[in-house]
């Protein structure tokens, strides 16, 4: 449905977008994660026409999006992550000011407005004055506004900044209720948990690049993978640690009193044989389990390029 | 007009607004107080005796003339220069961009409604113009080649604060910018050329002092075609002709050193009036460019695409 290829955006020397590539398919709803400055606002700003691309192809549904870029903006649903508004504008003028933006006047206008405000819960608040509103009323306002023209994707930059979590949550289920709909759905964001439930598709930017892409399951199965083994040893820790050390699965040992971090590569019968492999070298094991994983580790082990691989024995570097 | 959708919500959202209604409240009553303070020391004049001097009601509508015009000129870049650069602050420039709406619809929706208020500004001044109908002497030509002149007037103003509005990020740089452009196209052109011409003359007239002959004529040269861009100059020379002075066409050419005539100089209302129209349509291209950041992008790109098409084609080309 959405694709992009080889995209390049430089400000001066700064390279913004690096070759990114990404692919977005009918009715997904994608996250699209990354630390600040790797490039997420300027693809998206690329893509809903506010920013020129230096090289690189956007298509929707097949038309060259940055050729074609009057008439794709009728395809494409804006959220930016800052809600401007007009001061002395009612709900339903700021709905039908928009609807007029994209053509549509009238009792079809009207008509639109009444049923997106009903949908995002502001119709009983039409004759309200925008700048009145709360931060997650204009939220939904916003997200309102987005869908006037019916558009085939929507994109939504930061959605829930400066929102508490009980109209985060509301939010949330608002975005998945369009998702059911039919709505594809791109999301920019931060709050990696909130992604986790509900994305079926994620995307990890970093330096311009997209380091990490795919379906969310897939994407868990690999955060498990790259977990630590924890092993907490009773006693004989010397053994333990020479059976570690030559094992091939193990990249890295870090150790806290009895309690061994260790870096394994393997799959969960390597983990059983390394159990088997300490038991039978006497080695008393209390406790033995992979890490659970979650996004927040992976996105931190993908973009910490600072991270350095350590292994440490009772505080010694160089083990 | 009423189809643009920017123009619709600037003036629902100024019809609301209380700065329309008391910009039009203090100007009309510094106009009505004028109009009747002129209108009472004529008829104290006429008491004490019994002449009734007409050509003074002349003076109330240059009064008046002259108050609008400065109205124009200096209220317009302050509705407009904020104009675009506040939907920038406001963060809701962004928001339109990314409709289907094009920037040239965004600056034509700003021009128009702003042309709107100053259109009402100027017709509710109409009751305080009617006096001077009421005494005779001013023609109804003569109010419309005065309303033609506004009018460019307006648009120009309202070019220069939308251009510096889109061009500049801030609304306070913006109209500081605008002030600053629209100083120079009055009082910029005029000492310019006063300097110019002061400078000529010191220059002759040391060459009179070598050669002990006869001063010969200087003047500001060329730079006399600056003040065709100077809307308080065609203003002067309407009013001015309109007020019973029929030499000042001949007098604002002589200002700066005696020159003969020629026909861009003859027609200096017509001429400038143009010019300053297409001043205004120029810095609105640049407001409509300046809007589009991804328009500018692009030509920029076809022209160094051009280029490296014209470096390859040389080099292609056989050496002779």
């Amino acid at each position: 449905m959405l694709k992009i290829e080889n995209l390049k955006k430089a400000y001066g020397k700064y390279h913004a977008l690096d070759g990114l590539t990404m692919n977005i398919c009918q009715g997904a709803l994608y996250g699209f994660v990354g630390p600040n400055g790797a490039g997420k606002t300027t693809t998206i700003k690329i893509l809903t026409g506010l920013l020129a691309a230096d090289s690189g192809s956007i298509t929707i549904d097949g038309v060259d999006a940055l050729r074609e870029r009057q008439s794709m903006k009728g395809k494409i649903g804006y959220v930016p992550d800052a809600f401007g508004t007009y001061d002395n504008l009612k709900v339903w003028e700021y709905m039908d000011f928009f609807a007029s933006c994209y053509g549509m006047e009238g009792l079809m206008a009207r008509k639109r407005c009444a049923f997106l405000l009903e949908q995002v819960g502001l119709e009983e608040r039409m004759d309200f004055y925008v700048d009145g509103l709360s931060r997650g009323m204009r939220q939904r306002l916003c997200l309102a506004r987005a869908l006037i023209h019916d558009p085939v994707l929507l994109v939504l930059d930061e959605p829930s900044s400066g929102l508490d979590p009980k109209t985060r949550m509301e939010f949330k289920e608002l975005l998945l209720e369009l998702n059911e709909q039919g709505k594809t759905i791109l999301i920019s964001s931060h709050v990696l948990s909130e992604l986790n439930q509900m994305c079926t598709d994620i995307g990890i930017i970093d330096q311009g690049r997209m380091v990490l892409g795919g379906s969310i399951k897939e994407i868990t199965s690999r955060v498990d993978q790259s977990n630590p083994l924890m092993i907490t040893v009773y006693s004989n820790m010397d053994t333990a640690m020479a059976i570690l050390r030559s094992h091939s699965c193990v990249r890295t040992i870090s150790i806290r009193e009895n309690c061994l971090a260790v870096g394994f590569t393997g799959d969960a019968q390597d983990e059983a044989l390394l159990l088997q492999q300490l038991v039978d070298a006497e080695v008393l094991v209390t406790s033995f389990f992979r890490n659970q994983g979650n996004l927040e580790s992976l996105f931190m082990q993908i973009t910490d390029h600072e991270e350095k691989e350590v292994l440490l024995y009772e505080g010694k570097p160089g083990l | 007009m009423r189809g643009n959708p920017v123009y619709k919500r600037e003036m629902t959202v100024s019809s609301r607004s209380i700065r329309v209604p008391v910009i039009m409240m203090v100007f009309n009553s510094v106009l009505a107080l004028v109009a009747l303070l002129n209108m009472y020391s004529m008829t104290s004049q006429v008491r004490v005796t019994a002449e009734i001097s007409y050509a003074s009601f002349l003076d109330l509508y240059v009064f008046v003339a002259a108050i609008e015009f400065l109205m124009l000129v200096f209220i317009m870049p302050a509705l407009t220069s904020g104009s675009i650069s506040g939907e920038r602050e406001r963060q809701t420039l962004n928001l339109m961009l990314s409709t289907q709406m094009t920037p040239f619809q965004i600056v034509i929706g700003k021009l128009m409604s702003s042309m709107v208020n100053m259109a009402l500004l100027v017709v509710s001044s109409f009751p305080v113009f009617s006096l001077v109908f009421v005494y005779g002497g001013i023609q109804i030509t003569d109010l419309a080649l005065l309303l033609l002149l506004y009018l460019a007037v307006a648009l120009l103003s309202a070019g220069l604060g939308l251009c510096f509005s889109a061009v500049c990020r801030r609304s306070t740089v913006a109209t500081a910018i605008s002030y600053g452009f629209l100083v120079f196209l009055i009082a910029g052109t005029y000492a310019v050329n006063y300097f110019i011409w002061s400078m000529a003359q010191m220059g002759a007239a040391s060459y009179v002092n070598q050669m002990g002959g006869i001063a010969s004529q200087v003047n500001s040269g060329v730079l006399i075609y600056l003040m065709l861009f100077n809307p308080a100059v065609t203003f002067y020379q309407i009013i001015g002709a309109q007020a019973g002075n029929r030499e000042v066409s001949a007098q604002v050419i002589q200002w700066f050193g005696s020159r003969s005539s020629n026909p861009i100089l003859d027609a200096w209302i017509p001429v400038s009036l143009i010019l300053q129209t297409l001043l205004a349509i120029l810095l609105l291209a640049v407001a409509v460019r300046a809007v589009d950041p991804v328009g500018r992008h692009q030509a920029r790109s076809r022209k160094r695409e051009g280029r490296e098409r014209k470096g390859r084609l040389c080099a292609d080309l056989p050496e002779q």
